[in-house]
């Protein structure tokens, strides 16, 4: 029995248990401890996964994941808007027209993802559960760079691997409205206007031209919503439905839902009554 | 990426009952930008005779000059309109004349034979191999999505006015679900005695 | 580093170093089409196994029954499947043991989600859809990318036929691009009759779909089964 003791040996009935517990926990181990993903059977994923396209009679294997992607985040005097829109892409092939790219993180947190929607959802969902033990532990809520910081050590760990996502967190803490901007780089710094994602180009274009610090809430959500309109017009992989969100003092609330087709011809109508208008 | 989604596009064309349907988005783009939504990929050959040339854009341009004139050069010689048949084995010699360099363009032919008014659609892939079936035919980046649309929603001696929904219906949704093609969206219902255009109201993201 | 002639005139070749490649992954194909309606949720997928241009078997079951008001439906890679569904069942099991009452299909779907994100490095091929009823009993769908992104919606197409099926569905049931249409709600019967109307056009055109289709609905009074002969060619 020495020897079993050394071992760390109980009983048989723990033992047991412990097989049985370590074979069906081996294969789900992020249960337990969120950080940790199963290893591949290979060095470098970025790079294997990449080269898995064939199975054994030759057929193309496709393993397309969902990607997002315009997202848009700025400070303005009345706080932090946020707008995206709405659509998934897997190749050219149109997911969802409906996906939430903004996560509710708590009610003065919130998240905008681009890249791999799996990645960001996963690992926002890790930070949500992180950011609410900080609560429960300290007795206050996070500030906006803690929570950012550990997103962005978080997913330093795994960098090089085929992590994609670039977010935007923004939300409301003792300092103030904040924003930042993280990606799974390992980038984080904090801002006042930024874009991210395949269409970001375009809305930067609409974005830039019409921001300035004194918006009225009014006219920042109209800015947010058309450069992200704009984006989804010119960018093949951003459309669907334009979601608006406005960080308040008083903690996040969401504005409004446009589907992309009924601003097309909104503003089309504007757009048309103003030129005749000209002639 | 193929070089046939390059720019993306998405075609379809169906019979009728003694009227054939050919529809075209409207989109030009250099992968995901979107360049132009104007961006003609269908052409008259003929009073009751269309071509749509989806994929790469360039070579629509060229396929379709040179298409024309070998058309041309076919009506000065025999002094008669093409048919359907003829143009669609006119194409397919063309396009494999370029076997081993060939255009990147999969054609969908659609007509009615001049003499009988017999419907005809047809397509190819790039190295000119036809297609004549009895139903429809599509073309371009959104094909699986329009196969599943058409599949189900075709049936058969179609009038024109159903023809029309018919295949306005298929193609929309089809290229809401690509993202590459859409942006707008032409099709032409030809008849014995007329030809009519429209335009379709589509999603511009 | 491949063989120096190519593999057409194997009496040509030298002895070249030969590259293998690791292909762990197979797809077997298959389609899985669910509709959810007010108070039922609806599932079928097709009973065709295959590789490449050989049929495995004509009668193979892709839909799992988690619980009394929860079913998974899987196409893809068959060994992924079966890997994932036995942890799931087993974690399934676990949580009943634990918490002495069964996973509500809600809680199911975000742990099938995480236990897809483990294998992100590796991940399982497979293209899963998970239905059920929610705590209101209202019929609620599923559908994860292979990672396990997970989004709910009211109806969705999977598998090797999914990019034929799904703008249909847009149009049948989604009521896109409709003008004038009031009617929002889908009825049991006119969903049982879509989910047939389009796998018979699926198997017309995708090879990998085919032989049969199993259907399972699912209402507050338990799971139905049914099944529906499609083309075998």
């Amino acid at each position: 029995m020495a020897l079993a003791e050394i071992c760390g040996f109980k009983n048989f009935d723990s033992c047991n248990n412990g097989i049985l517990d370590t074979n069906i926990a081996k294969s789900n181990f992020n249960f337990t401890n969120n950080l940790e993903l199963a290893v591949p059977p290979y060095s470098n994923p970025a790079h294997m996964l990449a080269q898995l396209n064939k199975d054994e009679t030759g057929r193309e294997i496709k393993i397309k994941f969902d990607h997002g992607t315009t997202t848009l985040g700025f400070q303005y005097q009345g706080g932090v808007v946020l707008a995206v829109d709405s659509r998934a892409t897997g190749g050219s092939f149109i997911g969802s027209q409906t996906m939430k790219k903004i996560v509710e993180i708590n009610d003065f947190l919130l998240g905008t993802l681009a890249g791999g929607a799996a990645d960001c959802v996963y690992w926002d969902r890790v930070l949500a559960k992180q950011c609410r033990m900080y609560e429960l532990r300290n007795r206050e809520r996070i500030s906006v760079a803690a929570a950012s910081k550990l997103m962005a050590n978080m997913v330093y760990n795994y960098k090089g691997m085929g992590l994609s996502m670039g977010m935007m967190l923004a939300g409301w803490d003792k300092r103030g409205p904040q924003l930042y901007y993280v990606d799974s780089e390992g980038t984080r710094t904090p801002g006042k206007v930024f874009s991210v994602g395949s269409g970001s180009v375009y809305a930067f274009g609409v974005l830039d031209s019409g921001y300035k610090w004194d918006l009225t809430d009014e006219e920042a959500y109209e800015l947010g919503r058309r450069s992200i309109y704009h984006a989804t017009h010119r960018d093949a992989y951003s459309g669907g439905i334009v979601r608006v969100y406005h960080m308040k003092s008083t903690g996040w609330v969401h504005i409004d839902n446009n589907d992309c087709m009924d601003l097309h011809y909104k503003y089309k109508e504007v757009k048309d009554t103003a030129e005749n208008e000209i002639i | 990426m193929s070089i046939l989604s390059y720019n993306g596009s998405a075609m379809v064309a169906m019979k009728g009952k003694n009227c054939v349907a050919i529809a075209t988005d409207k989109r030009f783009g250099i992968q995901a930008q979107t360049i132009s939504m104007d961006f003609p990929k269908v052409f008259q050959m003929g009073p009751h005779l269309f071509i749509g040339l989806p994929g790469l854009a360039t070579d629509t341009q060229t396929v379709m000059e040179k298409l024309r004139f070998r058309k041309n050069l076919y009506e000065l010689k025999e002094n008669r309109h093409i048919t359907p048949t003829v143009f669609a084995s006119l194409v397919s010699n063309m396009l494999y004349e370029k076997r081993f360099g060939p255009f990147f363009v999969e054609p969908v032919i659609a007509g009615l034979d001049s003499k009988t008014g017999e419907p005809f659609v047809c397509n190819m892939d790039l190295i000119g191999c036809p297609n004549a079936p009895e139903d429809f035919v599509v073309g371009g980046t959104a094909s699986a999505q329009l196969y599943g649309m058409c599949e189900s929603l075709w049936e058969p001696d179609l009038g024109p006015d159903d023809l029309f929904e018919t295949i306005s219906q298929a193609l929309i949704n089809a290229f809401d679900r690509d993202a590459i093609s859409g942006w707008g969206a032409t099709v032409y219902i030809i008849e014995k005695d007329k030809i009519t255009t429209k335009e379709l109201k589509t999603r511009m993201d | 580093m491949a063989s120096v002639a190519s593999p057409s005139f194997p009496d040509y070749s030298t002895q070249a170093p030969t590259q293998h490649m690791f292909s762990p992954y197979a797809d077997n194909g298959g389609s899985v089409v669910a509709i959810a309606g007010d108070d039922f949720v609806i599932i079928g997928a097709d009973t065709r196994l295959s590789a490449g241009f050989s049929i495995y078997t004509r009668e193979q079951n892709k839909l799992f029954r988690l619980t009394d008001n929860t079913v998974l439906g899987c196409a893809g890679c068959w060994c992924d499947t079966l890997t994932l569904t036995r942890i799931l069942k087993a974690r399934m099991q676990m949580y009943e043991q634990e918490h002495n009452k069964t996973m509500s299909t809600t809680a199911a779907a975000q742990m099938l989600s995480t236990m897809l994100y483990y294998k992100r490095f590796f991940p399982y091929y497979i293209s899963n859809i998970l239905v059920g009823l929610d705590t209101e009993g209202k019929g609620c769908v599923y559908s994860y990318d292979p990672i396990g992104h997970c989004e709910r919606a009211s109806y969705r197409a999977g598998g090797s036929a999914g990019a034929l099926l799904q703008p249909l569905l847009d149009n049948q049931i989604g009521l896109k691009n409709m003008q004038n249409v009031t009617n929002k709600t889908v009825s049991l019967d006119r969903a049982l009759a879509v989910v047939k109307d389009v796998f018979i056009s699926a198997a017309e055109r995708d090879i990998y779909t085919g032989d049969k289709i199993m259907i399972m609905v699912i209402t507050k009074n338990g799971i139905k089964e049914d099944s529906f002969d499609l083309r075998k060619d």
